[in-house]
């Protein structure tokens, strides 16, 4: 049986990725993907974690997580463009509309 | 039984009989604004009422240590009663009955004439606040418990404001009526911490006393203050004067006989209340000095009115002071002969400002001839108010000063004895200047009233005059003891009230001695015109009450709404400040996300 630590730890470095690049793209594309990317450090801990457990719940929430993620991916590629549409670019330096 | 019906269904009779008049005259629009036809619904109410109390004293006579108490449950609470409604009959509520509504029938028909200048609609408004009036009079009288008179009291309050400022279009009776109204209110406090401290002392509202002798005083102050307002006592005196400003019938009703009559009337009825000793003798000493004081005023009034106002002031001050010495049938004999020759007097006044249009004395004179009944019930009135012997005042104001000798109180015993003298002397003051005397221009047309107000000056002339000798029966009612002997005190007093009447015939009547040999009183009539307690109380109001309220305006206004204020800036300013973390960038969120996140795990690994 492959040993969880390798698995955990290609998770974290994969999450850290995720993060590295919401905060530092201006492009609101790369941020979505780079959500994807923590996305699917999650899936793998519930994957890794699940087959450590011999218990399927984990992979079971991993499919739901994957559903969800599409789900979010068009209510996220929409925003975008609504984003284009109102200041012809998708960079988000330039939405501020919510700032106190 | 009569006709019937039980004493209580009497009882009844007598409370509600002018409560569904009065009703019936403020609901039916069209009845009252005709006027007469609401005074005779009005009138015979009152006269439902008489017959009702006449029938309860013959029963009460025949046997006078009997009492009747009906109550239905008023107040319940969580199983229990905290106070009963109804009627309690016995020897001490039946009189004043009587005396309620005799003289109050009797007004109300001298009314029919009196009033009949006015426009039906105020006639009948009149009329109605009348029969209200008996009503509330009467459940203070019949009450069987200290909330219910307390109710009462507090209605004929109310009564006796919308009475007092009937003619509401004068600037003067409206301030009148508000004067009255918040004068006794403040005393009424009084009332309401008594009532306060008798029900957490003893769990209910009956008439006797708790053992605790500190809380058993406090009550009496409390109630004495009530008395105060309501028997207008020194310094609370003020406001009965200036209701003069109601109609006169009014006067007789209200401020002679009935409801300033009630302050006495409560402290005969919880007498045990009362009998703490320090309230005792307060009121021996309040009432006798008020009894003093408003006499020496009296006799500078120059308006018929006033000068009675101001004798009622004093005469209520005799039974109040007669209640102190713990003597009931002086006090209340005194009340009971009092209404009828006082309302006599108010009404015979009124019958004169009929006809000659104006209160002020100077404008009377030799009014003799013209008004032959008048003159004559009036002077009835006049003697008995003055003491001469036979007539009913001397036998009742015969006992006050015997009582005040026995009891050892000479400084009030004094007071009175001059204030006798005085009584006498204004109201030989008033005779003399009304009905003889010189004719004016103003009693050149005068002519004498009709029947419908002779009528009741005679019934209340006779009362006046016949009373006096019914003191054993009355003595029965209440169950005390009473044997009429003439001793050195009563003769004393009758001598002074002889020598009052012959000086201001002396004065007034042959003019042997010239007015202007009383200017020695003028320093007084200015203190009287001046109203210098009037003065007082505005001093008091104006710089202790709205200093005090402007100390603690200027604390709510400061610290009180300072500390709201600085929470409120306090709040406004912090929202300022956290609405700059809302950076509207995106990355800024997540980095929040991220400290957060930090700051969890953090606090996970090391917990």
């Amino acid at each position: 049986m492959m040993p969880l630590q390798p698995v955990l730890l290609l998770s974290a470095a994969l999450f850290s990725v995720g993060i590295y690049g919401v905060i530092s793209r201006r492009n609101v594309i790369g941020i979505l993907l780079s959500v994807e990317l923590m996305m699917n450090a999650v899936n793998i801990n519930f994957v890794a974690f699940s087959h450590y457990h011999q218990s399927s719940v984990g992979q079971v929430f991993a499919v739901f997580a994957i559903a969800l993620t599409v789900a979010e991916v068009v209510v996220g590629l929409a925003l975008v463009i609504l984003l284009y549409r109102s200041q012809k670019d998708v960079l988000v330096d330039g939405a501020r509309a919510l700032k106190g | 039984m009569l006709f019937g019906l039980s004493p209580v269904a009497w009882a009844l009779v007598a409370l509600f009989a002018p409560l569904a008049a009065a009703f019936v005259i403020a609901v039916a629009v069209p009845l009252r604004k005709a006027g007469k036809p609401a005074a005779y619904l009005a009138i015979l109410a009152a006269a439902l009422s008489l017959v009702g109390a006449v029938f309860l004293m013959l029963r009460q006579l025949r046997a006078p240590s009997d009492i009747l108490i009906q109550t239905v449950r008023w107040l319940p609470s969580s199983g229990q009663t905290i106070a009963d409604i109804g009627v309690r009959i016995d020897g001490i509520s039946v009189p004043m009955l009587v005396v309620v509504t005799t003289v109050a029938t009797s007004v109300q028909v001298f009314s029919l004439g009196y009033m009949a200048d006015e426009p039906p609609a105020a006639f009948g408004r009149y009329f109605g606040y009348h029969s209200l009036f008996i009503f509330s009079m009467n459940t203070l009288v019949l009450a069987p418990n200290v909330l219910q008179l307390f109710a009462g009291w507090e209605l004929v309050g109310l009564t006796s404001y919308l009475l007092i400022g009937f003619y509401w279009q004068k600037p003067s009776a409206a301030r009148a009526a508000v004067k009255a109204f918040w004068t006794t209110k403040l005393a009424d406090m009084g009332f309401v911490a008594g009532v306060v401290l008798l029900f957490v002392s003893t769990g209910g509202f009956g008439w006797t006393a708790p053992t605790d002798p500190t809380l058993h005083m406090w009550i009496g102050f409390g109630l004495f203050l009530a008395v105060m307002g309501k028997s207008a006592q020194f310094p609370l005196h003020i406001w009965l004067p200036d209701a003069m400003e109601g109609p006169t019938p009014v006067s007789a009703l209200l401020h002679a006989a009935t409801m300033v009559a009630a302050g006495v009337y409560l402290i005969v009825r919880a007498n045990p209340l009362f009998q703490a000793l320090p309230v005792r003798e307060l009121m021996t000493w309040l009432g006798a000095f008020t009894a003093l004081f408003a006499a020496i005023i009296a006799v500078v009034q120059t308006d018929i009115k006033k000068v009675l106002a101001y004798s009622t002031c004093s005469q209520l001050g005799y039974m109040v002071s007669a209640l102190g010495a713990g003597s009931l049938m002086g006090g209340y004999f005194h009340l009971t002969t009092h209404a009828a020759f006082k309302a006599l007097l108010f009404l015979g006044a009124g019958s004169v400002i009929h006809a000659v249009h104006s209160n002020e004395l100077a404008d009377m004179g030799y009014l003799w001839p013209k008004m032959k009944v008048t003159a004559v019930t009036f002077i009835f009135g006049a003697l008995a108010l003055a003491g001469v012997p036979g007539l009913a005042g001397f036998f009742s104001k015969d006992l006050i000063l015997e009582a005040l000798y026995e009891h050892h109180a000479y400084g009030p015993l004094g007071m009175l004895m001059i204030a006798a003298f005085l009584t006498a002397f204004y109201m030989g003051r008033v005779v003399f200047l009304a009905f003889f005397g010189k004719a004016t221009k103003k009693t050149q047309a005068a002519h004498e009233s009709g029947p419908s107000m002779l009528a009741p000056l005679v019934l209340l002339a006779v009362l006046s005059v016949g009373l006096g000798y019914f003191g054993k029966r009355f003595a029965g009612l209440y169950g005390v003891e009473y044997h009429f002997h003439l001793g050195a005190v009563g003769g004393a007093a009758s001598v002074l009230g002889l020598a009052g009447l012959v000086l201001a015939y002396a004065v007034y009547g042959a003019r042997w001695l010239p007015e202007s040999s009383f200017a020695f009183l003028a320093p007084v009539a200015q203190v009287a015109r001046s109203g210098a307690v009037d003065k007082l109380y505005l001093f008091a109001f104006h710089k202790l009450a709205l200093g005090l309220a402007n100390i603690v305006g200027w604390f709510d206004r400061y610290v009180v709404d300072g500390v709201m204020n600085f929470l409120a800036w306090a709040t406004i300013m912090g929202g300022r400040r956290a609405r700059k973390l809302q950076t509207g960038n995106a990355a800024d969120y997540v980095y929040a996300v991220i400290a957060g996140a930090v700051v969890l795990a953090t606090w996970g690994i090391l917990r």
